[in-house]
């Protein structure tokens, strides 16, 4: 195993901690994109730390910002400009190795579990969630899917709410009365 | 008599005796499960924690900590897939053991040096700690400036291949942590005049999305991945098998400390060099490296426990993180009002030595649980991915959702996770970014505080590095980073050691 290995993700099985993905020698789909768009936001961001408090002195709050950004624009550009030269990786396309379709879903389903969130309550959203993700990772019946979910939120949600004490909105479920019953029936008297 | 008490406080409190162990028995199976790491755990539970007290919290975070550590090497060895950075050497070796259907002896060997050489680092954490918070009560503001600035840069240059993506990373964690008010002038920095900026952004919002969501949805491509079973069969191994490697351990275990200790390099780092140790001085292994040595896994398990307590040394006397997992541990003692750095050793030893007293016994339970319950581990590392990701994400929702019982974090969350999620495809590493949002405010304030008592003199700055030998130092070390990454340093390298490389 070469030393320098530091995992390929997305074509064998890896897990990865902060291990970063791509490889050295080639460009993937969207990385000259996304590198461009890094540059572009550091320059934003350069602006922003300027109007901060211009070059007023070496100690206003705005000279680390407009370092940082000095320093983010510099190495941005520098990555862009290299990405520029390498070939890039046969065979990849950015909506099959980047983006795929369900990576898009679980970002739309995450985005939507902030808008119920509050409304709906955390023990629905949550299972609507689960359900919809199981069905959809797993292919396998509703019945299954109904069923992890149930047991996992009901595990998650004796963890975290009794043992953690999380405060998570109750919305249209009545917890703090379910909670209630739940202490009364382990005080023995339930 | 008073530090001894402090360091016993585990257990004088079973409540804490407990947390520790359940922390250290999820630890290792978090490490094991692919598709989990110990930065996505630690930083998830940072925010479930937050209600507690100090010292359970802390009791369950060093307990998945040196647990997870550990875990990461069983399944590299199981099935070539390093659980953590860390674990990235025990795979060269522990693999073709497994193959050769000595999974169970190489489980066993790896148990006992992490255990070996999770006990010397916490042991050197506890004789050098005091002394270098001693010395670094000498510390000048542009000396933390500094050690910070290498921190990110080493973490950035060292844990990943490109280090330019490295430094763009660290100057965006930088960044990050700058937003909102500035605590000192009250000028408000990059809020583009939005409300919800000027309190900053939930630095644990960032690191949930970037090493949980970002990761789960990478996850998401191989959720289909079968994995593989194993055969295990004996796993505690003979006393003549640990006396045979018990003088490399020392070696490598002192390997794992140094490196462990200084800022921005840890287990990982460790790990690979203590490798390259073992393969240079065992002159004749009974197996050949790569196919199987057990020097090969004796040396990197050993390093990477022994960097543990390395690494909590920059962390509680300076403040400084050694990598993203302890970069985390620094947010979760500043949420419990903690400070890590100097005057923590003075104003709370106690608390010091209880983390110390904490790592010593998550390593006893290390010990037990990675020796037993082998049958219940390979179940549980079975788990599909199917389930493991939604529950990840849900459980990412939630920590985010938790600690300001905001909705704005958990879209910081999804937002940092997504932009976490591009960055680990095109290879910028995550650590960075991590480590600058934790170091922004230590480097501002310090920054601010050298360059006013050199009355905004920027020559008068330069005179003080040039003057002071530790500035000197660091300083030095920053520049040869940079340098490193220009082509005068391969032309230099080049000339010198033309021949002997070719």
């Amino acid at each position: 195993m070469d030393p320098e290995f530091r995992g390929d993700m997305d074509h064998h099985d890896g897990t990865s901690d902060a291990l970063p993905g791509g490889y050295v020698e080639k460009r993937r789909p969207g990385e000259l994109g996304f590198a461009v768009f890094l540059t572009v936001a550091s320059l934003g961001l350069l602006y922003s730390a300027y109007g901060i408090s211009g070059f007023k002195a070496l100690s206003s709050p705005g000279s680390i910002p407009m370092a940082t950004s000095l320093v983010m624009v510099i190495s941005a550009l520098v990555v862009a400009v290299r990405t520029a030269r390498l070939p890039r990786v046969a065979g990849e396309t950015l909506s099959k190795d980047i983006l795929p379709m369900m990576v898009v879903v679980f970002v739309g389903f995450l985005v939507l579990f902030g808008v119920l969130l509050k409304p709906l309550g955390f023990l629905p959203t949550a299972a609507l969630f689960l359900i919809a993700a199981f069905k959809l990772l797993s292919g396998k019946s509703w019945a299954h899917a109904l069923t992890m979910a149930f047991v996992s939120l009901l595990v998650i949600w004796l963890v975290f709410r009794i043992l953690f004490t999380v405060l998570l909105p109750a919305g249209i479920v009545p917890e703090a009365e379910f909670i209630q019953i739940f202490r009364n029936f382990f005080s023995g008297k339930g | 008599m008073e530090t001894l008490l402090a360091i016993l406080t585990v257990f004088t409190q079973p409540q804490l005796l407990m947390l520790v162990g359940v922390g250290t028995f999820a630890g290792i199976y978090i490490g094991a499960i692919p598709g989990l790491s110990v930065t996505m755990a630690v930083s998830i539970l940072i925010s479930f924690t937050f209600s507690w007290e100090v010292l359970p919290a802390i009791s369950l975070m060093v307990g998945i900590y040196m647990g997870g550590v550990y875990g990461g090497s069983r399944t590299a060895i199981l099935l070539n897939i390093p659980g953590a950075p860390s674990a990235i050497a025990t795979a060269m070796d522990g693999y073709p053991m497994a193959q050769k259907g000595a999974a169970g002896e190489a489980i066993g060997v790896t148990t006992v040096m992490s255990f070996f050489g999770g006990l010397i680092g916490i042991l050197v954490l506890a004789l050098a700690a005091p002394f270098v918070s001693e010395f670094a009560l000498t510390f000048q503001p542009r000396d933390y400036m500094l050690l910070a600035v290498l921190g990110i840069l080493l973490v950035g240059s060292l844990s990943s291949g490109s280090l330019v993506k490295g430094i763009f990373a660290g100057a965006f964690g930088i960044a990050i942590g700058a937003v909102g008010r500035d605590p000192l002038t009250f000028a408000e920095r990059f809020t583009f005049d939005f409300k919800i900026m000027e309190g900053g952004i939930s630095f644990i919002a960032v690191m949930i999305g970037m090493f949980g969501v970002s990761e789960a949805l990478q996850q998401l491509q191989n959720v289909n991945m079968k994995s593989v079973r194993q055969k295990i069969d004996r796993i505690v191994p003979s006393f003549g098998t640990i006396r045979k490697y018990l003088p490399l351990s020392l070696q490598t275990s002192s390997i794992g400390v140094i490196i462990g200790a200084l800022p921005g390099t840890g287990g990982d780092i460790a790990a690979l060099m203590a490798y390259d140790h073992a393969k240079r001085v065992t002159k004749e292994p009974d197996v050949p490296f790569g196919e199987g040595a057990m020097e090969g896994l004796v040396a990197p398990e050993t390093a990477n426990n022994a960097a543990v307590g390395g690494a909590f040394i920059p962390m509680m006397t300076l403040g400084i993180p050694g990598d993203a997992v302890t970069a985390i541990m620094i947010g979760a003692l500043f949420i419990h009002g903690l400070n890590p750095g100097p005057m923590l050793m003075i104003d709370q030893p106690d608390m010091f030595w209880f983390i110390v007293g904490a790592l010593l016994t998550a390593n006893v339970f290390m010990l037990i649980f990675g020796l037993t319950g082998i049958r219940i581990f390979t179940k549980i590392v079975e788990m599909p991915r199917s389930i493991i990701i939604p529950l990840i994400l849900l459980l990412s929702i939630v920590g985010a959702y938790a600690v300001n019982n905001s909705i704005t974090d958990v879209y910081w969350m999804l937002g940092f996770g997504v932009f976490g999620y591009f960055m680990r495809h095109y290879g910028y590493p995550l650590g960075p970014v991590i480590l600058g949002v934790i170091l922004s405010r230590l480097l501002d304030d310090n920054w601010r505080r050298a360059i006013i008592s050199e009355r905004e003199d920027l020559g008068r700055f330069f005179e003080g590095i040039v003057t002071s030998p530790l500035s000197l130092v660091l300083f030095v070390s920053v520049i040869m980073i940079f340098v490193s990454q220009t082509p005068l340093w391969t032309a230099m390298k080049n000339r010198l050691f033309g021949r002997a490389t070719t």
